[in-house]
């Protein structure tokens, strides 16, 4: 599902790699942790999926095609097929709950019917069925990353990626959200989460790559934050 | 997926303006006092254009024809300047003519003149030219004809009119050249800065996977509607002050000042105003979305 082969990435010309050399492999339904600390490099790979920016180096296949080669007008074909969660949200406040999940389902060109039945199932699913005529801005942090997983998964998407989404949470709702992801994977989507949560990581035991420096210095599978150093 | 993306754009346009209703309001209201500003500045300057030609237009070259040349000479004369190609008019007055127009103009003064006897006033034609501006250059042509013993068409008079009237137009060309681009640059910036305070809301279409089109539509309609509105506003505006300056004029008796007829004016504004404030809504929303649809 995803392939990385000897991938770099320098965001400016003679600047440091961001990542560097890197490669592994993630398998459909697969659940893995991206791990390291602030600047190791995190954020560039799921960018790189996303194709927000390109490689400098080396491959990276998403559903078996060449992402850097991707024409730009199959962009948005692709990001539909990834549902993306992010630590700050990005959410649209003036709109409620239901419009934001909703919102994902028009531009992939749901119909009306579909989109009515669909976005409270999913809103159901992360537990804000009470919570959809609510205008995003009046809603908690937790809730907040909640209606952030109804949109990533409202279109059925084969990976849905994660950067910190537990970032400005509580530990309460941190173990609510992983729990959502989880449950999310069981029904056969794969996940990756980029975190530097030492707890999650560890109580939740998945594969873990760990990254420092750009460079990818681990690859476990039930791996522990701790390995990192 | 036509139809509901269709309806999604008319839905999220309106939605939009109602959203960032005080921003929208701010744009069309910088577009509004913009093109009202430019369309004050075209009323001036298409009647200072229209008095300007109503005085050229009086310009005339009068051609005053040789006593002592032969007929067939005078016919020759008068076959080539009525098919003079730039030549709108041309009149023959005769000499009998020109008496009596001086008896009317003199009135009692000339009492008791023979003029049947003792005309020494010279035949003549008067000539209107298709471009005022070429009396000068055909009266020096008129002067080499034969039959011709003098040409007359206000020298002196009509250069300088010539100049003034040619600074006042390229003056108010230069203006309104001016104002269009402070126009155009104003209601830009204006329109960029309202789709740059909703950056986020792009990003985040961009990361759902919505298509650049797809984002585009509901801006570039947002632009259409404010661009449109912030130019009929002030077009109604003018409507008015317009008519209200014609009827004062009027009321007061100023004749010298011939101003152009309100329909006329009207027109001539609309289509010099609405496409541009529609085309600046539309281009200044397409253009200042190009770098956050990169991403």
């Amino acid at each position: 599902m995803v392939e990385a082969k000897y991938l770099s990435m320098k965001y400016e010309k003679g600047g440091h790699y961001a990542l560097e050399n890197i490669s592994f492999h993630i398998d459909r339904g697969e659940f893995v942790f991206i791990v390291g600390s602030s600047g190791a490099g995190k954020s560039t790979i799921l960018k790189l999926i996303i194709r927000e920016v390109k490689p400098t180096d080396g491959v990276l296949k998403i559903f078996g095609r060449d992402v850097a080669r991707l024409p730009r007008h199959r962009l948005p074909y692709l990001r539909r097929n990834i549902g993306m969660v992010f630590q700050d949200f990005r959410l649209m406040e003036e709109r409620t709950a239901y419009d934001n999940v909703a919102f994902a389902m028009v531009v992939t060109g749901s119909s009306r019917r579909e989109i009515r039945k669909r976005v409270p199932h999913v809103l159901g699913l992360v537990g804000l069925h009470d919570k959809a005529k609510t205008r995003v801005r009046d809603l908690s942090g937790g809730e907040l990353q909640r209606v952030g997983l109804a949109r990533a998964i409202v279109n059925r998407p084969a990976m849905i990626i994660a950067d910190e989404p537990t970032g400005n949470l509580d530990p309460g709702t941190t173990l609510d959200i992983m729990n959502l992801l989880r449950s999310i994977n069981l029904r056969g989507t794969t996940v990756l989460v980029a975190t530097h949560n030492r707890e999650i990581v560890d109580r939740f035991k998945k594969r873990v790559l760990y990254l420092e420096n750009g460079k990818l210095i681990g690859d476990e599978q039930k791996g522990i934050y701790a390995h990192v150093h | 997926m036509f139809i509901s993306g269709f309806f999604y754009i008319i839905g999220e346009t309106f939605k939009g303006l109602y959203r960032n209703r005080w921003m929208c309001f701010t744009s069309t209201g910088v577009v509004v006092v913009t093109l009202f500003m430019l369309g004050i500045f075209m009323l001036v300057n298409l009647n200072l254009g229209h008095i300007t030609d109503t005085v050229k237009e009086q310009v005339e070259i009068v051609v005053y024809i040789d006593e002592n040349a032969d007929q067939e000479t005078l016919d020759e004369l008068g076959q080539k300047l009525s098919s003079h190609s730039d030549i709108e008019s041309v009149n023959y007055v005769s000499s009998e003519e020109h008496m009596a127009r001086l008896h009317r103009q003199l009135g009692g003064m000339l009492e008791g003149y023979d003029a049947e006897m003792d005309n020494p006033l010279l035949a003549s034609y008067e000539i209107r030219t298709i471009v005022p501006e070429s009396v000068i250059d055909l009266a020096e042509e008129f002067e080499t004809y034969p039959g011709v013993s003098t040409v007359f068409y206000g020298q002196g008079y009509v250069e300088s009119l010539f100049t003034v009237t040619g600074v006042i137009q390229m003056v108010g060309l230069a203006l309104m050249a001016g104002l269009s681009i402070t126009a155009v640059f104003l209601i830009s910036h204006t329109i960029k800065l309202t789709v740059m305070m909703r950056e986020r809301e792009i990003s985040i279409m961009k990361y759902v996977g919505a298509t650049n089109w797809f984002i585009r539509w509901p801006f570039i309609l947002e632009g259409l509607i404010m661009g449109f509105t912030g130019a009929v506003l002030p077009l109604i505006g003018l409507y008015y002050l317009y008519q209200y300056s014609v009827e004062w004029v009027v009321a007061n008796n100023l004749a010298f000042l011939t101003l152009l007829p309100v329909q006329i004016v009207l027109i001539e504004l609309a289509t010099y105003l609405v496409p541009l404030g529609t085309g600046l809504g539309i281009l200044g929303s397409t253009f200042s979305m190009g770098r956050f649809l990169r991403v």
